[in-house]
């Protein structure tokens, strides 16, 4: 590794770990481990040994939801500590998943400090403010938290990185046969673990079918991926609701894609413990404001009223995002008070969170980004980046279009958006789509790079970790 | 009546209280109590047409929820609260023994008082009388966080 490497896994890792300056998809993309690990094998110059290891530590955190749940280390850091691993020490990807694993954790310390840290910017904000100075919200919410951040995440990959070398000089990582051995246990935990979390009755006898069938005929991934488009085809919605009226007042629809730009860029900037979003959200406002007002105090006060706690799913809930500009828009004409907005951003955001998070996080994501991992681990390379472009045009299109529609038909598309969601048949055979990946995926994992039945020992551990999350989860029922 | 537990989280049925709550109190009513939702159309349909499935979701004005906890039932219920106040107009009409504090935004007036709980000093105040009528207010965030009991 020369030093321009660590400088370009530095400023990878901020940009993953950022969410921001991604238009709101890096997080769905780039942060997940089968990219992280691309990333790192282009960095590297050795694409598919890096996107191997990216999909088996994708593995182990399949079932990562960001609303709690199971908390492992940080993704896109174990991934691309992985990367590295197996291309520079030449480890399998199950060895250098499990080596890369602990130094996931160094990851946590940033999201944990972050939120903290964070409300520094707030409270400069505010001080500013205070003192009648019409603070410009883009540096608060955009600048200042990703310039520390950068620094952040260009600490702690360094710090990992040089550490993991340091390590192999004293012990040699290759002689240590244990490393296999956990990694196919945290693999197996975690695909388990999924499948139980995932709560329907034929999870597990599709995941042992197709499981089966693969291993003794060796379907290829690319007709499973034909098989989960046309399901995909058929129980899609074919009624999408698009609304767009003539535009009247001074704001076009220039604006509106910029404000909606400013906020699939900078939705978590600056999340802090105190406003999570709030910054956010005033910041996507400031270019409506600056249309609707001339003076300089009247736009930094009404900017400012925006900044107030808020939190929400930043795709799912756009809607509230074009409806309150359209909202803005009266009140410069009817000059209410701000309570009113205020009380309508506060009733819709929670709603949006819950159904959002239950839908982008748990059903899409897994979903498209698994696809990608069973495709990569049965080497078919190109195919894998397939269901990601499609993951990430689904979730611009879902956040672009309740903007547009929030903004032209008002609270109602959110109505429309939360019974779309509820009755939406992809979530419906989401367990059953994911369960045949998850089975697909491990059946390829494990006998296109092992043959687990000549090594008694390999299957051993296999089925021993299996019986052990069985039994674990036993309990907990 | 089997179990009532008392929950004040601004953002009412969210992530949190929908998957860990309601299976490890095994509800079957929620019951949002909140006077002004309970008058809003708009926010009575979009609160109704996001409930999960299994539960039985009411949206009732405080007093409308006392009453229906004077009724005798053999039902799990969580009541699930927006602000203090609310709650302080609750207790007024109906006797609760337990209350747990599960979110509170921040807002003009209030300091953050633990993690993602942000109260103002009338607020605290308001639940430091209430411990002093040998109410139990706790501070807990997930079923499996440790209680912090306001005193």
């Amino acid at each position: 590794m020369t030093f321009s490497d660590y400088v370009l896994f530095s400023i990878f890792y901020f940009w993953a770990s950022s969410t921001a300056l991604s238009i709101g998809i890096g997080y769905y993309t780039i942060y997940r481990p089968i990219l992280a690990g691309l990333a790192a094998g282009l960095i590297l110059n050795d694409v598919q040994t890096g996107m191997m290891a990216g999909a088996v530590v994708n593995i182990i955190y399949i079932d990562f939801v960001s609303t709690g749940g199971s908390f492992k280390g940080d993704q896109c850091l174990t991934a691309l500590m992985a990367a590295v691993a197996s291309i520079a020490f030449g480890l399998h990807p199950l060895e250098a998943a499990a080596l890369a694993f602990p130094f996931g954790f160094l990851g946590i310390l940033i999201w944990k400090y972050r939120l903290r840290i964070n409300n520094t910017f707030v409270h400069m904000y505010e001080k500013k403010y205070k003192e009648n100075k019409a603070p410009d919200i883009s540096l608060y919410d955009g600048l200042f938290p990703q310039l520390l951040l950068l620094f952040m995440s260009s600490a702690v990959i360094t710090a990992g990185l040089l550490l993991m070398f340091s390590f192999n000089r004293l012990i040699n990582f290759k002689n240590i046969s244990a490393l296999y051995y956990i990694g196919l246990i945290l693999v197996i935990f975690s695909s388990f673990n999924i499948l139980y979390k995932i709560k329907n009755k034929y999870n597990f006898i599709i995941f042992a079918v197709v499981f089966l069938a693969a291993a003794i005929t060796e379907i290829r991934a690319y007709i499973m991926l034909i098989l989960i488009a046309l399901i995909l085809l058929f129980t899609s919605n074919k009624k999408i609701n698009i609304v767009r009226n003539k535009l009247k007042g001074s704001i076009k629809k220039g604006d509106l894609v910029y404000s909606w730009f400013i906020w699939m860029n900078y939705s978590h900037s600056c999340y802090s413990y105190e406003r999570l979003m709030g910054l956010a959200f005033a910041h996507s406002m400031k270019n409506i404001i600056k249309k609707l007002y001339k003076d300089k105090h009247e736009i930094a006060e009404a900017v400012h009223n925006h900044t107030e706690f808020f939190n929400t799913e930043p795709n799912m809930g756009t809607p509230i995002l074009g409806y309150i500009i359209s909202l803005e828009e009266e009140r410069k004409i009817s000059r209410e008070s701000f309570e009113n907005i205020s009380y309508i951003k506060k009733g819709m955001m929670g709603i949006s969170a819950g159904l959002g998070d239950s839908f982008t996080q748990v059903v899409l994501t897994p979903l498209f980004v698994s696809m990608a991992v069973m495709l990569c681990l049965d080497k078919s390379y190109n195919l894998a980046f397939i269901p990601v472009i499609y993951l990430a045009a689904y979730i611009l299109f879902i956040s672009y279009n309740g903007f547009m529609n929030g903004y032209f038909q008002g609270k109602d598309s959110m109505l429309k958006r939360v019974r779309n969601v509820k009755e939406s048949r992809l979530k419906k055979y989401f367990p059953c789509m994911f369960s045949g990946i998850l089975g697909l995926s491990m059946s390829s994992l494990l006998f296109n790079n092992i043959r687990p039945l000549e090594n008694l020992f390999t299957l051993v551990i296999i089925l021993l970790a299996a019986g052990l999350t069985f039994l674990r989860r036993r309990r907990e029922q | 009546m089997k179990k009532l537990f008392v929950r004040i989280d601004d953002r009412l049925l969210h992530g949190q209280v929908v998957v860990s709550w309601i299976p490890y109190l095994k509800a079957t009513d929620v019951v949002i109590a909140d006077d002004e939702y309970a008058n809003d159309e708009f926010m009575r349909e979009l609160i109704m047409s996001s409930s999960p499935e299994g539960v039985n979701v009411y949206i009732k004005t405080i007093s409308e929820t006392a009453d229906f906890l004077k009724v005798d039932s053999e039902n799990n219920v969580l009541v699930l609260l927006r602000t203090i106040e609310g709650l302080k107009e609750l207790l007024k009409r109906v006797k609760i023994k337990n209350i747990n504090i599960g979110g509170i935004g921040a807002a003009k007036g209030r300091k953050r008082y633990y993690n993602s709980i942000h109260l103002s000093d009338h607020e605290l105040n308001i639940l430091k009388d209430m411990a002093k009528e040998n109410v139990n207010v706790e501070v807990r965030i997930l079923p499996r966080d440790k209680a912090l009991v306001i005193r």
